[in-house]
C-alpha cells in the first residue's frame, strides 16, 4: 500500500510540473498571414526586430481559413490575405479597422517533374497536352475554395481548357504551404503554387519550375491585401507600415512576389 | 417482539408475522418463497410497497407514516450467503469498517477482540483471498456483532460450507447465541438446519406464510398440506370424518377405520387430509405382545422397498384403504429381520397420537 | 524545440485531468449504479466523442461558443474570456473530447464493486459516504487511475479539436502536437522530427508511470469470497 501511495505521488508530481507559470505573450501583436508568404513575412520580422526592437507572433494557414476564424472571434489584430476577396468579406462584416492596403502581388508558378514538358514557352499548353497524353498521374494545387492560389491555379486550368481533365488526377492541399508540401514529397507530376514557397522547398532542384503570367488566370487576382483588424494598437500599427516599406518590399521581392509600384520588376524563377 | 409486515404485488409478498425477542428464530422455504426479501427487508436494504418493521417497540420502517430508517441506522448485524467480505482489507480491517463510530486505537483493539471471540484472532492479518469459507464466515460473523446489536441477520449462512464446517458453526452460533442473548433471524432452505437451530420456525411459500410456530411444535403437527409438503412429510392421505368421541376422532380411510387423537368435534364440510411421519408407522410383528398399546393395527402389502444407507424406506399400501400409498422408514437391520420383499403381506400400525389432521 | 508548446500541452493535459477526474468519478459512478431507463442513451451520449471526428467536436464548439454566437457572447459579457481561440476554451474543448476516457473505464470499476459489498457496509453502519469513500473508492480506484492515464496521453495528443477550437497561437494554444504541424508547414521537418521525438517520449513516460502504479495494484485486488 504504501508503495503505491508513493508512485501515485510521483505521477502527481510529474503533472504538476506542468504548472510553471507560461512566457507571458500578452502585449505582442499577433498578425494571421496566409500560408504562401510565410517565408517572406518571417524573414520581414526578423528584420523588424533587428530594426525596431519589437516583436510579432505569426500565425499562417489559408486566407480563407484565417478568415474564418477571424469571423469566429480569433484575437488576430492584423491579417495579410493572398487575395482581397477574404479582405473585403471582413470588411462588409464590419470586422477591420481602417482601409486594406495591397502589400504585394501573388505569382502563380508551375511545377513538373524533370522531363515531363520538355522546353516550351507556354507551359500550361505542354500540361493540356501531357493530361491528354495521360503523362499526367497527380496535379497538385491549394483548395480553390479557400486558398487564392488555389483559386488562381483552378482559373488557369479553366482558361486552357484542361480542367476537366485535370480534375481526375487533382490532389488538393489545405493551403498553399501544404500543396508545396505534397509536390515535394512525392509522385506529383505537377504543381500549381505560389512562386515564393516553391523557391523555397527548392522546387527548381527536382523538376521544372516556370512563373504563370496573370493573363493565363484571368478572373481571379492575386492582389495580395492586409488589414488591421480591432484590438490593433500602435505598436501593430508601426508593423504594418513597416510592411510597406521600402525594406519590405525588398524581402518580397527576393522571396519571388510582386510589389505595387515603380519597383515592378520582371521575374526570373 | 420483532413485529413483521410486509406486502408488495410483483414478485408477490403478503407476511405479517411476529417473533420472540432474544432466541434463535427460522424463516424455511424453497428457493424463490421470498425468504431472502423478507430478511433484506427487516434489514433496510429492501424496499417494499407496504412495510411496517418494529423491533422491541422501536419502529424500523412505516410506510403509513411514510417512515424508513435505512439499514445502517438500525442496530443490526446481518452476514449474506457469500459472506461479503471487503477484499481490499485484511480480516481485522473488515472488522474495524463496522467500528467507526470508534477512534482508531479502539478500534483496532475492538476488533481484535471480536475476531478472537469468534475464535480467529490469530487470522487477524490476512485478506479474505487467503481464508477458507469457514474462516470467512467467521469474520463476517465478527464483523456483524462488533457493533453489538440487538438483531442478528442471518441468509442462508451455512449454504456455501462443506459439510463438516457446517455442523462445527451450527454448534458455534447456537454457543454465541446463548451468550450473547441476542435476537438471531436466520433463512435457510434447509429444513434440518432451521430443526436443530431455532426455538420460533417460519414456513414460507410464494411469498406467503404458510405456518409459523415454536419448531418443536411445527415439526410434529403440520396444519396444512402444504405444511406438510414443506416439511417433507411423505405421507399425505384422505379421509372421510366419521364420528367423534372420549377416545378423540374416527375417520374412515377407504374402508378402514382409524382414531386420530385431535381433530374437529363435528363433521367438517370437505375430506379430511391426514399425515403421519415416517418414522411414526411401524411394523407389527405377529405375536406382538401388547399390540393394543401401538394404535390402529392395519394389514398392508409391500410395493416397494428402497434402501438408502443408513435407513430404509418401505412403501405399503394398506388393504382396503384405497389404494393410498403409506410409506415408513426402517433401519436396515429391521428390513432383513422381517424379510421384506415387494409383496410380503406386513402388518402395520398407526397410533392415535401420531396421526396429524391437516386443513 | 519549442518548449513554450510543451509547456502548453502538460498544462492542457494537467488541467484537463483535474477538471474532468472528479467529473468522470461521480458521472461513471452514477451510470454504474442507476437504475434509471436512459442509462442505455445517457452511455451512448458520453461516448459520442470516441465516434466522432475531433475537427467535428471543435466545428461545433466554434460555431456554438464563438464570440459571435449567443454563448460566446453571453460568457464574454460575464465572465470576459472566450472559448474560442484561447486556452481555457482548449481545456472545455479537451474535457468534452475526453469524456470517454474519464467516464467508461470509472464506470466500469464501479460497477464491479458488487450489491453485496454494499449491503455489507450498509449493515456495518457506514453512511453512504462511508460506504463510498471507504469500500467504493478504493475497490474503483484502479478504474480511475485508467482513466487518468488514458485521458493524460489522449490530451497531450490531441489534435484536431484543438487546431479547431485553438488556432494556432503561440503561447496561448500553439500545443506541441500543433507546432509540429506548423513546422511542418513551414518547411523544417527537422524541428517537426525533434519535436515528434520528444513528445512521444514524454507521452511514453506518463503512460508507463500511470501503468507502473496500476500494475502494483494488481496483484492486491481480489474478489470477494
Amino acid at each position: 500500500m504504501k508503495d503505491f501511495r508513493t508512485r501515485t505521488a510521483a505521477l502527481f508530481l510529474w503533472i504538476s510540473a506542468a504548472f510553471f507559470s507560461t512566457a507571458v505573450m500578452a502585449g505582442v501583436p499577433l498578425i494571421a498571414a496566409a500560408a504562401s508568404i510565410r517565408p517572406a513575412l518571417e524573414e520581414i520580422s526578423t528584420r523588424y526586430k533587428e530594426v525596431s526592437g519589437e516583436s510579432v507572433r505569426l500565425v499562417f494557414g489559408s486566407s480563407g481559413t484565417l478568415a474564418n476564424q477571424i469571423a469566429n472571434g480569433a484575437p488576430y489584430v492584423m491579417f495579410l490575405s493572398a487575395n482581397t476577396a477574404y479582405v473585403e468579406w471582413l470588411v462588409g462584416l464590419g470586422l477591420t479597422q481602417g482601409s486594406p492596403v495591397t502589400y504585394a502581388e501573388g505569382v502563380l508558378a508551375l511545377y513538373s517533374r524533370s522531363g515531363l514538358l520538355g522546353e516550351t514557352e507556354n507551359p500550361l499548353m505542354a500540361l493540356d497536352d501531357a493530361l491528354q497524353n495521360g503523362a499526367v498521374q497527380r496535379l497538385v494545387i491549394a483548395n480553390p475554395e479557400y486558398a487564392p492560389y488555389g483559386s488562381a491555379a483552378r482559373a488557369a486550368l479553366k482558361h486552357v481548357g484542361s480542367w476537366t481533365r485535370a480534375r481526375q488526377v487533382l490532389l488538393l492541399g489545405a493551403n498553399a504551404g501544404q500543396a508545396v508540401q505534397y509536390a515535394l514529397q512525392g509522385d506529383v507530376d505537377v504543381a500549381l503554387v505560389p512562386l515564393p514557397l516553391a523557391r523555397l522547398a527548392k522546387l527548381h532542384e527536382t523538376g521544372q519550375l516556370q512563373v504563370l503570367p496573370k493573363e493565363t488566370f484571368p478572373s481571379v487576382e492575386l492582389h495580395q491585401q492586409m488589414v488591421l483588424l480591432p484590438g490593433a494598437d500602435q505598436k501593430t500599427r508601426e508593423f504594418f507600415a513597416y510592411l510597406q516599406s521600402t525594406d519590405s518590399q525588398g524581402i518580397f521581392m527576393r522571396h519571388g512576389l510582386l510589389v505595387p509600384g515603380p519597383a515592378n520588376l520582371a521575374l526570373q524563377p | 417482539m420483532l413485529s413483521i409486515f410486509l406486502e408488495h404485488d410483483l414478485p408477490s409478498l403478503g407476511v405479517d408475522f411476529e417473533l420472540p425477542i432474544g432466541t434463535l428464530s427460522a424463516i424455511v422455504g424453497p428457493s424463490g418463497s421470498g425468504k431472502t426479501s423478507v430478511l433484506r427487508a427487516v434489514a433496510g436494504l429492501l424496499n417494499t410497497e407496504r412495510s411496517r418493521v418494529s423491533f422491541d417497540k422501536d419502529i424500523w420502517a412505516d410506510t403509513g407514516a411514510r417512515y424508513f430508517r435505512p439499514a445502517y441506522q438500525r442496530p443490526l448485524g446481518f452476514v449474506s450467503q457469500t459472506f461479503g467480505l471487503f477484499p481490499h482489507l485484511t480480516a481485522v480491517e473488515n472488522v474495524e469498517a463496522a467500528l467507526t463510530h470508534l477512534r482508531r486505537r479502539e478500534r483496532s483493539r475492538e476488533a481484535q477482540n471480536c475476531l478472537d471471540i469468534v475464535g480467529i484472532g490469530g487470522l487477524a492479518d490476512r485478506r479474505p483471498n487467503e481464508l477458507s469459507g469457514g474462516q470467512s464466515q467467521r469474520v463476517a460473523m465478527a464483523r456483524a456483532l462488533a457493533r453489538k446489536p440487538r438483531l442478528l441477520l442471518l441468509d442462508e449462512p451455512f449454504s456455501a460450507l462443506d459439510h463438516s464446517t457446517r455442523k462445527r458453526l451450527r454448534v458455534e452460533l447456537k454457543r454465541l447465541q446463548d451468550a450473547l442473548a441476542m435476537t438471531v433471524l436466520f433463512v435457510t432452505h434447509d429444513l434440518d438446519e432451521a430443526a436443530e437451530l431455532s426455538e420460533t420456525l417460519v414456513l414460507l411459500r410464494r411469498g406467503k406464510v404458510i405456518q409459523q410456530g415454536p419448531t418443536r411444535e411445527l415439526l410434529r403437527r403440520p396444519s396444512t398440506v402444504e405444511a406438510a409438503r414443506l416439511m417433507n412429510f411423505a405421507n399425505l392421505a384422505k379421509a372421510e370424518w366419521a364420528g367423534s368421541d372420549a377416545s378423540g376422532i374416527t375417520l374412515r380411510w377407504g374402508d378402514v377405520l382409524l382414531t386420530a387423537a385431535e381433530g374437529p368435534k363435528s363433521r367438517p364440510d370437505d375430506t379430511i387430509h391426514w399425515t403421519i411421519r415416517t418414522s411414526d408407522v411401524f411394523l407389527v410383528k405377529d405375536n406382538h405382545p401388547n399390540e393394543s398399546r401401538l394404535g390402529t393395527i392395519l394389514p398392508a402389502k409391500v410395493v416397494e422397498v428402497i434402501e438408502m444407507g443408513s435407513s430404509a424406506l418401505v412403501s405399503v399400501i394398506v388393504n382396503n384403504s384405497g389404494g393410498e400409498v403409506l410409506r415408513l422408514q426402517l433401519r436396515p437391520g429391521a428390513l432383513h429381520r422381517h424379510h421384506l420383499s415387494k409383496g410380503s403381506p406386513v402388518r402395520i400400525a398407526l397410533h392415535a397420537q401420531a396421526i396429524v389432521l391437516l386443513n | 524545440m519549442d518548449w513554450n508548446a510543451f509547456q502548453l500541452s502538460l498544462q492542457l493535459a494537467a488541467w484537463t485531468l483535474i477538471l474532468l477526474l472528479p467529473i468522470g468519478i461521480v458521472t461513471g459512478r452514477w451510470l454504474a449504479k442507476t437504475q434509471t431507463r436512459a442509462r442505455p442513451w445517457l452511455q451512448a451520449f458520453f461516448a459520442l466523442p470516441l465516434v466522432l471526428p475531433p475537427t467535428v467536436v471543435g466545428y461545433y464548439l466554434l460555431v456554438f461558443t464563438g464570440t459571435r454566437s449567443p454563448i460566446g457572447e453571453f460568457i464574454m459579457s460575464w465572465f470576459g474570456v472566450s472559448l474560442v481561440f484561447s486556452f481555457p476554451g482548449l481545456v472545455v474543448a479537451s474535457i468534452l473530447v475526453n469524456l470517454p476516457f474519464a467516464i467508461l473505464p470509472v464506470q466500469r470499476a464501479f460497477e464491479a464493486v458488487s450489491n453485496e459489498l454494499h449491503d455489507a457496509a450498509a449493515c456495518c453502519g457506514m453512511t453512504p459516504w462511508q460506504t463510498f469513500r471507504r469500500i467504493e473508492m478504493p475497490l474503483a480506484w484502479p478504474g480511475v487511475l485508467s482513466a487518468a492515464v488514458l485521458t493524460l496521453g489522449h490530451t497531450l495528443g490531441e489534435f484536431g479539436v484543438v487546431l479547431m477550437v485553438g488556432g494556432n497561437i503561440p503561447g496561448e494554444t500553439r500545443t506541441l502536437s500543433i507546432a509540429i504541424f506548423d513546422r511542418v508547414q513551414a518547411f523544417d521537418p527537422l524541428s517537426a522530427g525533434h519535436m515528434a521525438g520528444f513528445l512521444l517520449l514524454i507521452s511514453l513516460v506518463t503512460v508507463a508511470l500511470g501503468y507502473g502504479v496500476l500494475e502494483r495494484r494488481g496483484p492486491q485486488r481480489q474478489k470477494s469470497a
